[in-house]
């Protein structure tokens, strides 16, 4: 029986390698990003101290860089839910090595997201009155309660699917196995516990899709409650979603071919996981358009003043240079990219992703400053210039996303080893089992 | 209950800043280095608009005094996540700014910009220090202002009222911005007061509210022939 | 340091680990119940707008109530018919 646990053990040795294995380079990327995380602590403890007047904020553009980049991460986050409920839902077997490196983007995401609106406070230190003083009618308050919903139930749905291969290192031994042992909450993979966490992992993944969706619908909700021109339109809920589960995907796929560059997962991260990826942003790059005509035709077409001085200063004014890199970012290269085969390399959907995530960034600008920068009543335009600061802590919440990751994946394996080997185990059979009774005629299959 | 309400007569009105001023002196507003303001970070609670239109030599200047509206369907009361921006009985928009927390939501949601925010610690000259108001309090970092219709003047004006056991006269209880225009373009009063100078004047034929349509029922009524 | 204290011992200390944090995970849900009950109160005091406060709640903490219900019955399935392996740990 050992024998046998040892010879299965191999097959996925690759796997465990990252987590028994420390070289020079993990010492240097943490070293490298902790001393990024220190300096961006620094750089916010000093706007805390002077006032937010160390921004490039001001009255009219009263929100800038922290409310882009809280949309933008929290955008993000769309990528691991939802994906990998989806594709679990849809019995997609070739999630399975996709699944929990999605999952942990989530969990890490919305921490991140999670805290700008905090770092965008002009009164930080009274964050608490959300809790003594709060409105539940405010948009902003919708945010904080569905917020902390979805990375409660995706830190869970992260969870319950690591158990089984948390119980894996902690029998393997090695060092720390009663960290092991306290996380793997006494799995030894008997039938009945089996049973418990497939229903549990099933009802989740029902739970989170809603959750999910509810978020960054939540999150456009923010600006489609105002009055202000290029804010007021009851397309944004749907738009955000779309929008957000677009910029995982890519944020997805970069991580995928990081992790398959920098660990050798070549034989499980194969080339065909990337093509369906890849169609999925293909898809979503075509949904993302449709909306975005369907916002820009609507707003033209109708010729609200207002409208059309947000319209036009994106068109043709300051910002057109943002929003038409927005335009062939997230739409002309991964269109051109993704639909013809010759294209659809790895290397390829690499440069299609960094772009749909620089141009989904894009978008969030496109959001949030215009509409700002043009007030109502004849006022003057506004400008914003972005500070050292802002910059800073932009790269700062980039780097946590990263050590997060990198830390992640030294204590744990970054892809789902007990499902890879559910899938070769069981999978084949009941794949084939499930196309058998779709075919019509005499049927040899037990329903 | 009375619904305080202002009038501007932009006819009488010669854009000479005074409002600007009284108000600013009144209410202990912090006064913004120069490069702050060209930012566009200066703290006005009482605004001056000034809107070209046409073409040279046909130009067309208005100049028109922009306080907060103290709309009777507040868009900024609506998102504000901690109750520090509230309307009272009377009609008066207020701002709680021990509890305001500085997200901003407010001001980015107020149609007519005007709110402003202590981007830095507010400071004054030396010289002002010896002429601040002592009934208007101070301010700090990080928190969102606007005009309150000398809300503190009310309280005054109240006190005496209580005391002698009468109402409160129109005209008694006028904000510093009504008080001090030279040209007298600025009236004050209760619109729930048939008689007051204020109710007849918004029910005049030359009175419009800005961007009425949509729907903030703004309590400062312009008079204007003009367009 | 772990591995000198007697075995059993060990197994009672990280039982109590994992139980403590499956109760802080109450605690967390518990937490916001009452902080969301607490802005309910709040809204019908003021009259402002309660009816959109109780709609949130309806649908927020049914969702958190459900999470953590979710995870222990996890915590209670794997320990109910496990609890007698305690002792013997596999690796042995």
């Amino acid at each position: 029986m050992i024998e046998e646990t040892n010879k299965k053990v191999e097959l996925d040795e690759a796997l465990y390698r990252p987590i028994y294995e420390t070289g020079k380079g993990f010492y240097l990327t943490v070293g490298v990003l902790l001393l990024i995380i220190f300096i961006t602590l620094f750089i916010y403890i000093r706007q805390v101290y002077y006032g937010l007047g160390v921004t490039g904020m001001n009255q009219p553009i009263t929100w800038g860089f922290y409310i882009v980049n809280f949309v933008f991460f929290i955008g993000i986050s769309h990528a691991g839910t939802l994906i990998s409920a989806i594709l679990r839902l849809s019995k997609a077997e070739w999630r399975r090595p996709i699944t929990r490196m999605a999952e942990v983007i989530t969990a890490i995401v919305l921490a991140i997201g999670g805290l700008h609106p905090i770092l965008d406070l002009g009164r930080p230190d009274r964050v608490l009155e959300i809790f003594t003083a709060g409105r539940l009618q405010s948009p902003l308050l919708w945010d904080v309660t569905s917020i902390t919903a979805y990375f409660t139930a995706s830190t869970v749905y992260l969870y319950l699917p690591m158990i089984p291969d948390i119980a894996k290192l902690r029998d393997r031994g090695g060092k720390m196995v009663w960290f092991y042992e306290f996380l793997a909450w006494g799995w030894y993979g008997t039938e009945h516990q089996k049973k418990v966490l497939s229903r549990a992992i099933n009802i989740l993944m029902v739970m989170v899709i809603p959750i999910a969706i509810s978020v960054h619908t939540v999150i456009s909700y923010i600006f489609s409650m105002t009055l202000q021109p290029g804010w007021h339109s009851t397309i944004f809920g749907p738009y955000f979603v779309v929008g957000a589960i677009f910029s995982g995907i890519a944020a997805l796929l970069i991580v995928m071919i990081a992790f398959r560059r920098f660990f050798h997962l070549e034989n499980y991260l194969k080339l065909i996981h990337f093509r369906y990826l890849g169609t999925l942003l293909l898809i979503m790059s075509l949904l993302w358009f449709y909306f975005t005509f369907s916002e820009y035709l609507t707003g033209i077409f109708g010729s609200e003043p207002h409208e059309m001085d947000v319209i036009f200063y994106k068109f043709t004014g300051t910002y057109a240079i943002f929003f038409w890199g927005m335009v062939v970012c997230n739409f002309l290269i991964p269109v051109v990219i993704l639909a013809f085969k010759k294209f659809k390399t790895i290397k390829g959907i690499l440069i299609a992703s960094i772009s749909v995530v620089i141009g989904m960034w894009l978008e969030r600008l496109n959001i949030v400053i215009p509409s700002l920068a043009n007030p109502r009543m004849g006022l003057e335009t506004g400008m914003y210039i972005p500070s050292l600061t802002e910059w800073s802590l932009f790269i700062g919440a980039i780097a946590v996303f990263v050590l997060g990751y990198v830390l992640f994946s030294k204590f744990f394996p970054i892809i789902s080893i007990w499902e890879i080997e559910e899938g070769r185990k069981e999978s084949v059979e009941e794949v084939e089992k499930r196309v058998k009774s779709y075919l019509p005629g005499p049927a040899n299959v037990t329903e | 209950m009375p619904k305080w309400a202002m009038a501007i007569d932009l006819d009488k009105c010669t854009g000479c800043g005074d409002c600007m001023a009284a108000c600013k002196l009144e209410n202990n507003i912090a006064i913004v280095d120069p490069e702050q303001a060209d930012e566009g970070r200066v703290m006005l609670w009482m605004d001056m608009m000034t809107i070209y239109e046409g073409e040279y030599p046909n130009i067309k200047v208005k100049r028109i005094p922009k306080p907060c509206f103290h709309c009777d369907n507040p868009p900024c009361i609506k998102v504000c996540p901690v109750h520090a921006t509230y309307i009272n009985e009377e009609g008066l928009v207020g701002q709680i700014y021990n509890r305001c927390i500085g997200c901003r939501y407010c001001m980015a949601a107020c149609p007519y910009t005007a709110k402003v925010f202590n981007w830095y610690e507010p400071e004054w000259a030396d010289e002002f220090k010896t002429c601040m108001n002592p009934d208007v309090s101070m301010r700090m970092k990080g928190v969102v202002e606007k005009c309150s219709f000398c809300a503190h003047r009310l309280l005054k004006v109240k006190e005496n009222a209580d005391v002698d056991d009468r109402q409160i006269a129109d005209g008694e209880y006028m904000p510093a911005c009504a008080d001090s225009c030279p040209a007298d373009a600025i009236f004050f009063g209760d619109l729930e007061n048939k008689e007051s100078k204020v109710y007849q004047l918004s029910n005049s034929p030359r009175a419009f509210r800005e961007l009425e349509n949509l729907g903030t029922i703004p309590k400062v009524f312009y008079l204007s022939e003009r367009e | 340091m772990m591995k000198y204290i007697n075995r059993n011992l060990r197994d009672k200390l990280i039982f109590t680990a994992q139980y403590l944090s499956i109760s802080l995970m109450w605690v967390f849900v518990i937490g916001i119940t009452l902080w969301i009950i607490n802005l309910i109160y709040l809204s019908v005091d003021l009259k402002d707008a309660p009816g959109i406060s109780i709609g949130i709640s309806l649908v927020a903490i049914p969702v958190f109530l459900t999470l953590a219900g979710i995870l222990t019955y996890v915590f209670v399935g794997f320990h109910s018919k496990g609890k007698n392996n305690f002792i013997n740990t596999p690796g042995d």
